[in-house]
């Protein structure tokens, strides 16, 4: 008999009683065998707890499924009471003619990442089924050899961008990116990935403002830009950070026109070719004021875009009815005054940590 | 008869738990869930994390009641909870973020780092042991399993794999032991 087989007889109990007590002795006296005999016997002890996890495991995620269900499911939003009386008026609104032409013929930008890599700007299928993503930090890790099992969060329905409203945690985006979602979640390279919720809607601007669940991930915060409540001028130098991919992407150009597709005057045309990914990103002039938020284009025309004013932002805030959310919302950040005149990549660097990859859950 | 799901005990559920009764894991499952899902979207995690470290967390529980001598020192809540919350710092630890924790509710803590010391030094090989078999490849890497976890014979695994006889198959199976055991301890 092989000391292999002797290993694997005496584990299984198939020895007789002499060869037993005499491969007993043998493991007390012989160091270089007993070393050999617990080195066999620890890998076969691991190799048959990893199957008793695995197996264990599936058993769990069994149960996950039919005792929870599905986790898009899970997380349930508070919409605030504006939410539905905004909605409803928006109905009404959206009855006119006028309205709809607009809501037709503007690209709605929600969708960005890998699709519109691959499809460039012939963007036909505006609500993109995801990816399954890998979490921002271990896409970092360039180091393989890591044995941390790697993290993958399963596909956002809608992905957009956003940015940080003030330092309370308040977080401007687009509307239509978050209508009817169940789970809202915020990622960038210095948050990581947050989840938000939804405190006010604007249907007919197109705006929503979220907040960050965990206020303790805002406590450091320093937001360096504040909402510009003035209108700008035709000809200013504007630029824009957003996500159309999964990385933040600059874009540049100038105010065109003071109103947006026919002659909405709560927009702005601007010169910044905009991507699906774009709308909820923030539109900021030179002084790394915000002046907007990137809402959309026209469908066929290129580097052509459209941004929500930023004083139309204010003055929805400033109508809102519960005074406390106002006075949350309204609290501005102490403008960072060097920003006026940094370099522009040294302004970006600023603002980076507050501009946002948002990815939006919805059931279906 | 069957107990209402809701009036199980702690002891039911641990002695349910090692006699390996669905019905009970299943309840217990369902019982703690939301405490740690809480905790976990409280503290910048998702659905998605939370299932993962709940899974996690049941199995540290699992395998700690089957070791002898287990003795519970506080309520299931108290020592699910406990395992949860170190188990998710690890993870946020392992993504290089230092971490303030927002304490969900008055969620009491007790001491589980014996129990999470075993399940890292267990976790440790299984993941050494995963990458040597896949490094062994095929068709070691499945002879060996069916003959150390599937306890097939030496004769079934010559018909399955092939070999004209018991006496070539266990040849074979030595060899692939002695490259695996060079893989698993960096020989």
């Amino acid at each position: 008999m092989s000391t292999l087989d002797l290993f694997d007889n005496y584990i299984n109990g198939n020895l007789g009683p002499d060869e037993k007590s005499e491969f007993e002795i043998v493991l007390k006296t012989d160091e270089f065998i007993a070393n050999a005999f617990f080195e066999h016997v620890h890998l076969i002890k691991t190799l048959n707890q990893a199957q008793l996890r695995s197996n264990f495991k599936q058993t769990l995620t069994k149960i996950h499924h039919k005792e929870i269900g599905s986790d898009l499911n899970i997380i349930s939003i508070n919409r605030e009471e504006t939410f539905f009386k905004k909605y409803t008026k928006t109905i009404v609104l959206a009855a006119s003619s006028a309205f709809i032409a607009v809501m037709i013929t503007l690209f709605i930008l929600s969708t960005g990442g890998y699709l519109s890599k691959k499809q460039s700007n012939q963007i036909t299928d505006l609500n993109r089924v995801g990816l399954e993503r890998k979490s921002k930090s271990q896409l970092n890790i360039k180091d393989i050899k890591s044995k941390a099992p790697e993290i993958f969060y399963s596909a956002a329905t809608v992905e957009g961008s956003a940015f940080a409203l003030n330092n309370k945690g308040y977080i401007i985006t687009s509307f239509h990116m978050v209508n009817g979602a169940d789970s809202i979640f915020i990622e960038n390279d210095q948050i990581n990935r947050a989840c938000t919720k939804i405190v006010f809607t604007d249907a007919k601007l197109d705006l929503a403002i979220l907040k960050i669940v965990n206020s303790e991930l805002v406590v450091k915060w320093k937001v360096p830009f504040s909402i510009k409540e003035k209108n700008s001028d035709v000809g200013e130098k504007v630029f824009t950070l957003g996500y159309p991919r999964n990385e933040m992407v600059y874009g540049d150009g100038s105010l065109s026109s003071l109103s947006g597709y026919s002659n909405n005057k709560s927009m702005y045309q601007i010169s910044i070719p905009v991507n699906p990914g774009n709308s909820g990103g923030p539109l900021l002039d030179e002084k790394a004021n915000i002046i907007g938020v990137i809402r959309g284009k026209i469908s066929g025309e290129e580097g052509t875009g459209f941004a929500i004013k930023s004083i139309e932002i204010l003055k929805a805030i400033s109508e809102l009815e519960s005074d406390s959310l106002k006075q949350e919302l309204m609290s501005q950040n102490k403008r960072n005054h060097n920003i006026n005149n940094l370099k522009r990549s040294e302004q970006i660097k600023l603002i980076n940590p507050y501009v946002f990859n948002v990815l939006v859950y919805k059931k279906d | 008869m069957q107990k209402p799901k809701e009036q199980f005990t702690d002891n039911d559920f641990l002695v349910g738990l090692l006699n390996g009764k669905n019905d009970v894991l299943s309840a217990l499952y369902k019982k703690y869930y939301n405490v740690v899902l809480k905790f976990i979207l409280y503290n910048s995690g998702t659905a998605a994390s939370a299932q993962d470290i709940y899974q996690e967390t049941i199995i540290v529980l699992f395998e700690s009641v089957k070791k002898p001598g287990f003795e519970l020192k506080c309520q299931l809540q108290t020592y699910i909870f406990s395992i949860a919350k170190r188990l998710w710092l690890k993870e946020l630890k392992k993504n290089g973020k230092t971490f303030l924790f927002k304490e969900v509710e008055e969620n009491k803590i007790v001491d589980v780092t014996e129990d999470l010391k075993d399940y890292d030094e267990i976790e440790a090989n299984i993941e050494k042991m995963n990458k040597s078999l896949i490094v062994l490849g095929e068709p070691c890497s499945e002879l060996i399993k069916d003959f150390y976890i599937n306890k097939l014979s030496m004769e079934q695994i010559a018909e399955k794999f092939g070999y004209t006889n018991a006496d070539n198959a266990k040849t074979q199976k030595y060899k692939c032991l002695q490259r695996l055991k060079k893989f698993f301890f960096d020989k």
